[in-house]
């Protein structure tokens, strides 16, 4: 197999892009590639930039025991690169055809039954993001079904025919073309990636570099410095999109599965940098339920299949969701090149507003979550406009330790959307470091956060608000850590 | 025959698999452009100097336009003619277009616009309507209506309030951002694939543009992807820019526009600065109310006069006023300018009078829903609008009745008490609010609709009318209407796309008034048909005429039959074959207009209206004051869309129009810099609903038994009066901030009621009341 090919299975076939003699580039995006293609405009574009769904399509994907997982992704953030190896599914591919009939899947019919298309322009990426449900094993109610298709905006129906017709058509599941298709699948799957040596993508503009172990990402690492490292691309890929330009080159290493996983050791969890935060919110969920609600609200499904942690903790947003819980956590992050690796504390790895202490030859690996200290609370917060699919505009994560006579014997109160950077509340925790964990103590701590922080107004708030509500997320902390404590070494 | 109820939308099969078209989906041949408009990065400027050659140098780069490169006039108003084309001296907002860039790629085309070097001479902008009216800039005199004596009524009150509201704008958010494909065809003529709900205008001014007549113009619309109003005049904008751009450069042209720019240089609802004052009795019995309305049209004139006029006739919403005073201005801004958006206006008036009735409330001690229900319309002088119309078919009271029941209102409002006494920071609020909205358009008119209705020979049909589809069932509503008048199954009828050479002169579809007008002129032009085949079905039956009364025929289950004589029938599909053979014409246009409608403006009298849409909602909400996060716990709406045609289509635009409205009423918030940027123009920072908002507990009814006569199939326009149900939830969230002043206090309020918002008057409550942070 020629490197520079791109293999992947579409239309039921598999598909060969040689970027020696193609028109895209190897970062092209899925949708534009799409839309290229005779017979596929059904995948639309609503925004580029991931807020929408219109363009979701499905990824079916071999796991560890060669069977496919379907996943729900945003096509406008997707590199067509990216894809080698994987199964791409689209709207035209839905409904099975044969000569004479064309019967629709099921959740194509559901949403005629109920009514949940009225212009139209969102219902292919609705189809899809409901395939992507009616494929998972998930069981689907209202709530389930709801938080699926958190990344799909209707602007028309008003949701609850959508939302009707994804619980009627999940909750009478069948096997349907795709199932039937599956071991087809799987073998044209297996071939292309029988070859494991890294690909090499490159055409005039850029060079795209797919590896598939950690040391020959590490030396790519090492061979391209200046080369952008992606995970899921999700951050990258919204700047070529703004911009139309594609970056001169790319490590790509969202096909390394030794960064894809979770271990434990004597003293905690390990956990790969190139898991998928939707894989790390399960993980989350199970082990430290005190931090799964601010999981529960990043981005949507779509997102969360791709955006990898390492992503998400890399770009060191002060608004990224990750860094607050891992600084709270007390987290260490190893970072490799080809001959060392060194640890650090999640607090040293942010060194300003979305920087942070990687050289260029260095790649995060892998995270280590020290179990928290028996007693230990935890609480969450992200404060935005909207429920879901949407940025924080300010959050609050805390762990915190008490006597035995409720006498604060360690505080961590972390914020992010306060400061240039996630940053703590050093004065408010100096101030309650010693004090009684109650009302009062938290009425007069709160005055602090004026000293601790002076955010900015900005598109999403203003200034005021986010010191009130900074203050005033002390009292929710209070009030959730007191009446609801969560013991997270016992979970553990 | 009655139409066939509940079909599915006639699209839903081509929406779900991907094969439904959309402008941006026509393909591109090989030598086909796409457009790009460089526009204006300030609010207020003069252009000292431009410099377009590293631009035109560019790789891929076709042309580049600047207004003198305009063959036609410079302008797509050509009413108000205050909006150029392309800036020519000044620029008067950011996002004014002043250059369009035609190129092989949209790389290219981007590169192109950075390479364009422009001098700007900055200008103070005006960026709110308090900066406008400080400075007196007004679009154009003040409005007013008024009934009864306002003023002395007001100083007689028992009690008086007077108040403020802000109502923020609104983007619209259709899914599929503006569009249009031009084409340019032989001998000076060009076909234009647009996205608008105003063909008949989008091919005018293209022709205007181009210096060209309209017949060389055709526009064509298949279905947009969400209009909502925002492509009633500026879809007109995109296809005038690539028809300029096809014309210069003799190739074909798609222009697309980018969601970002479409959230920057499209125009949105207009924002409300209004001020009231109300009069009241010991009851809440409203004596007198004097409104004064400011409205932010943005640069030019657009709709924005029409949407002043809608507000006014909507300030009293559902309530008789005896004594009343509206007064409403619109101010230019340097901004985008302002447009059509669901409820056009409606919205803005009504908000008004919901806040303030709710300070009456609070006043007295009472329930809001309590006040709102003594003063709805009612009989006898209680019939009468400020304006004059009487308020017929009133549906305020049965709706009052089924939603109470459907609601379990007084039971819920104990135990919201409770659950507010025992919650110190989360606090749940509750209210009822009705709509009344008046249909038709204000501009009279425009009440008129053709179509154009062929009969093939082998029976099967084919519709043309002049209202366009955008999401609103309209062609699925049409078909339904001439199928249930042909006698035939709807898959024997089809919609055509709207099409500017097929049936001409079309008016906007707007006003919610596609299916009564565009119904009402296909039945027409059926009609026609039918009376045309009748003497060839009576030959063919073999009825004597004799008998003096002329047999009536019924055109059922694609049989064509003497009433009451079904068993001997000619087949639909027959009766067309031989009346081809017979040289009929199988062919006819209809036409109708929206008969009694007139409004004196200088008067402020007369009847604006065809009638009027109802609908009532109650919402109940849960609301986080340390955060401002509200969360609708649970919806009931019964609304009247009289006899529907399709209920489950009507249900989907309440529904939809509700959770429209519930966006605008909470999440979506216009944030601008000092300098006037919009700042939150990508869907990242400007959040309409996502699923997760709509209410827990959703319950929605039609309300049933209400036929509309007069109109179609005596069904009701139903596309934005649900929009202002939302005022509901947006009325629910300072109920329950109101809650933490344990409803002492009437919490200052505007429109979104936003996480900020809500911390903020909570706070000051809080203090108001002096408790402490935490009890
Ligand atoms: C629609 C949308 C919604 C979003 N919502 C949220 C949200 O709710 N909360 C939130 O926190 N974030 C949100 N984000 C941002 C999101 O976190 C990031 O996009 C994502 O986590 C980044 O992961 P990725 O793998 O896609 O990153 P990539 O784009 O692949 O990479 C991001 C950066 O990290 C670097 N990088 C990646 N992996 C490594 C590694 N292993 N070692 C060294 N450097 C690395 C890359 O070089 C790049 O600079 C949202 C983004 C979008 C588009
Ligand atoms: S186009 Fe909106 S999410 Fe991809
Ligand atoms: S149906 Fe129009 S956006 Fe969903």
């Amino acid at each position: 197999m020629n490197s520079n090919q791109l293999t992947f299975v579409h239309d039921n076939e598999t598909v060969v892009i040689d970027f020696a003699r193609s028109a895209f580039q190897p970062s092209t995006t899925v949708l534009n590639y799409l839309r290229s293609l005779p017979n596929h405009s059904g995948t639309k574009e609503g925004c580029a930039e991931g807020d929408c769904g219109a363009c979701t399509v499905v990824l079916a994907d071999l796991n560890q025991y060669n069977q496919l997982v379907y996943r729900a992704v945003d096509s406008c953030l997707l590199f067509l690169a990216s894809i080698h190896g994987k199964q791409l599914i689209t709207v035209e591919n839905l409904a099975e055809k044969s000569q004479a009939t064309t019967d629709l899947h099921p959740v194509q019919q559901a949403i005629i039954d109920h009514h949940a298309s009225q212009c139209g322009f969102c219902t292919p990426g609705v189809a899809m993001s409901l395939f992507g449900l009616y494929k998972s094993e998930n069981t689907v109610d209202s709530n389930t079904a709801k938080h699926s298709l958190s990344g799909n905006l209707c602007r028309c129906t008003g949701y609850l025919p959508i939302t009707e017709a994804a619980v009627q058509c999940c909750q009478h599941r069948q096997e349907d073309h795709f199932s039937k298709e599956e071991p087809r699948v799987i073998a044209m799957l297996q071939s292309i990636r029988k070859e494991k040596k890294t690909r090499i993508f490159s055409t005039e503009q850029q060079l795209y570099a797919l590896p598939f172990s950690l040391d020959e990402a590490l030396e790519l690492r090492k061979k391209y410095p200046d080369a952008r490292l992606v995970n899921g691309a999700t951050d990258t890929a919204i700047k070529q999109n703004k911009t139309y330009t594609y970056l001169p080159q790319i490590i790509d290493i969202s096909a390394v599965d030794e960064l894809r996983f979770v271990s434990r050791n004597a003293d905690g969890w390990l956990v790969g940098s190139g898991l998928c935060i939707e894989d790390f919110s399960l993980f989350m969920g199970a082990h430290f339920p005190g931090l799964g609600p601010m999981l529960r609200v990043f981005a949507s499904k779509q997102i969360r299949h791709v955006a990898s942690i390492g992503g998400n903790v890399c770009t060191a947003s002060p608004i990224g969701d990750l860094i607050p819980i891992f600084i709270a956590l007390g987290a260490r992050f190893k970072i490799s090149t080809v001959m060392t690796e060194r640890w650090m504390t999640a607090t040293d790895f942010i060194t300003g507003y979305r920087s942070n202490a990687l050289t260029a030859k260095e790649l995060l690996t892998e995270i280590f979550i020290p179990d928290p200290q028996p007693g230990t609370l935890f609480f969450t917060e992200k404060v935005s406009e909207r429920r879901e699919l949407d940025i924080a505009t300010l959050s609050l994560t805390a762990s915190i330790k008490l006597s035995s006579e409720g006498y604060v014997t360690d505080i961590m109160l972390v914020y992010g959307g306060m400061a240039a950077r996630v940053k703590r509340a050093l004065n408010t925790e100096r101030f309650l470091l010693g004090n009684r964990w109650n009302a009062d103590a938290v009425a007069q701590a709160s005055a602090c956060i004026d000293q601790d922080f002076s955010p900015i107004s900005d598109a999403r708030a203003s200034a005021a608000y986010r010191l009130q509500v900074a203050r005033n997320l002390l009292f929710k902390c209070l009030t959730q850590t007191t009446s609801n404590t969560i013991n997270l070494s016992d979970e553990a | 025959m009655k139409p066939d109820n509940n079909i599915p939308h006639e699209s839903a099969r081509a929406h779900c698999t991907g094969k439904a078209q959309y402008v941006a989906d026509y393909l591109c041949g090989p030598g086909d452009l796409v457009g790009r408009v460089f526009y204006s990065p300030h609010p207020h400027a003069r252009i000292l100097n431009y410099d377009l050659s590293e631009a035109l140098s560019i790789a891929g780069v076709a042309d580049i336009l600047e207004h003198s490169r305009i063959p036609g006039a410079n302008q797509l108003n050509p009413l108000a003619g205050d909006e150029p084309c392309l800036a020519v001296d000044t620029v008067q907002c950011i996002g004014q277009a002043m250059f369009l860039i035609a190129a092989q790629s949209p790389e290219a085309a981007y590169a192109a616009a950075r390479a364009i070097k422009v001098e700007y001479e900055r200008f103070e902008p005006i960026l709110t309507i308090d900066e406008a009216m400080a400075k007196g800039n007004r679009l154009a005199p003040a409005r007013q209506i008024s009934s009864g004596k306002p003023e002395e009524a007001m100083l007689t009150a028992t009690h008086r309030i007077k108040g403020n509201l802000f109502t923020g704008g609104q983007e619209h958010w259709y899914l599929e951002t503006q569009s249009a494909v031009c084409v340019p065809g032989e001998q000076d003529s060009m076909t234009i694939y647009a996205s608008s709900q105003n063909p008949t205008e989008t091919q005018l001014v293209v022709a205007g543009v181009l210096g060209w007549e309209a017949h060389q113009v055709v526009c064509q619309v298949k279905r947009m992807g969400g209009g909502f109003g925002g492509k009633e005049t500026q879809a007109n904008h995109v296809a005038a820019w690539a028809a300029l751009l096809a014309n210069a450069t003799a190739k074909p042209v798609k222009l697309v526009l980018f969601r970002d720019d479409d959230q920057r240089l499209t125009g949105k609802r207009h924002p409300f600065q209004s001020t009231y004052e109300i009069g009241f009795d010991n009851q809440g019995m409203i004596q007198a109310y004097i409104a004064d309305m400011n409205g932010d049209a943005g640069m030019a004139t657009d709709l924005s006069m029409a949407i002043l006029e809608r507000a006014l006739f909507h300030a009293d919403n559902a309530y008789f006023i005896p004594n009343i005073r509206l007064t409403a201005t619109m101010w230019k801004t340097n901004k985008p300018s302002n447009t059509a958006f669901r409820g056009f206006g409606g919205p803005q008036g009504m908000a008004v009078i919901e806040n303030a009735i709710d300070a009456v409330a609070r006043f007295l001690g009472k329930d809001a829903a309590e006040i709102r229900y003594r003063n709805f319309y009612g009989g006898g002088q209680r019939q009468f609008t400020p304006y004059g119309q009487a308020v017929h078919n009133n549906r305020l009271y049965p709706l009052w009745d089924k939603l109470q029941a459907m609601s379990n209102y007084t039971t819920r409002r104990t135990e919201i008490n409770a659950f507010n006494s025992a919650n110190a920071f989360i606090k749940r609020g509750m209210a009822l609010c009705p709509v009344k909205f008046g249909i038709s358009f204000t501009t009279a008119f425009l009440n008129q609709a053709g179509a154009l209705v062929h009969l093939y020979k082998d029976g099967s049909v084919m519709v043309n009318h002049g209202g366009t589809e955008m999401g609103q069932g309209l062609h699925t509503k049409i078909r339904q209407i001439a199928a249930a008048a042909l006698g035939l199954p709807t898959h024997k009828v089809r919609l055509s796309d709207t099409d500017t050479s097929r049936v001409p002169n079309t008016s906007p579809t707007a006003a919610s008034s596609g299916t009564d007008l565009n119904g009402m002129a296909v039945k027409n032009a059926i009609d026609t048909l039918k009376a045309r085949l009748t003497p060839l079905a009576l030959s063919m039956l073999e009825v004597k005429e004799d008998a003096g009364v002329e047999p009536s025929l019924v055109f059922q289950d694609g049989h064509v039959f003497v009433a009451g004589l079904p068993d001997r029938y000619v087949t639909f599909s027959e009766l067309v074959k031989q009346a081809h053979r017979a040289q009929l014409s199988l062919s006819a246009t209809g036409f109708y207009c929206t008969p009694g409608l007139g409004f004196d403006k200088e008067e402020g009298r007369g009847n604006p209206f065809h009638y009027y849409a109802f609908g009532m909602a109650v919402a109940e909400v849960e609301t986080d004051m340390l955060t401002g996060r509200s969360r609708l716990l649970r919806v009931d709406i019964v609304h009247d869309a009289g006899d529907s045609i399709n209920p489950a289509i009507d249900k989907g635009q309440v529904i939809g129009g509700f959770v429209q409205g519930l966006g605008w009423c909470t999440s979506e918030t216009l944030r601008y810099s000092s300098e006037g940027q919009l700042l939150n123009c990508s869907p990242d920072t400007y959040k309409i609903p996502g699923i997760g908002d709509i209410p827990d507990d959703f319950r929605v009814q039609l309300l049933s038994g209400a036929p509309n006569e007069s109109v179609i199939h005596n069904s009701k326009a139903v596309g934005e009066p649900p929009f202002m149900l939302a005022f509901a939830a947006w009325l629910a969230i300072k109920d329950a901030i109101s809650a933490v002043g344990r409803h002492r206090h009437e919490p200052a309020f505007g429109l979104p009621a936003n996480c900020e918002l809500v911390v903020r008057e909570a706070d000051k409550l809080r203090e108001l009341t002096n408790k402490p942070a935490i009890s």
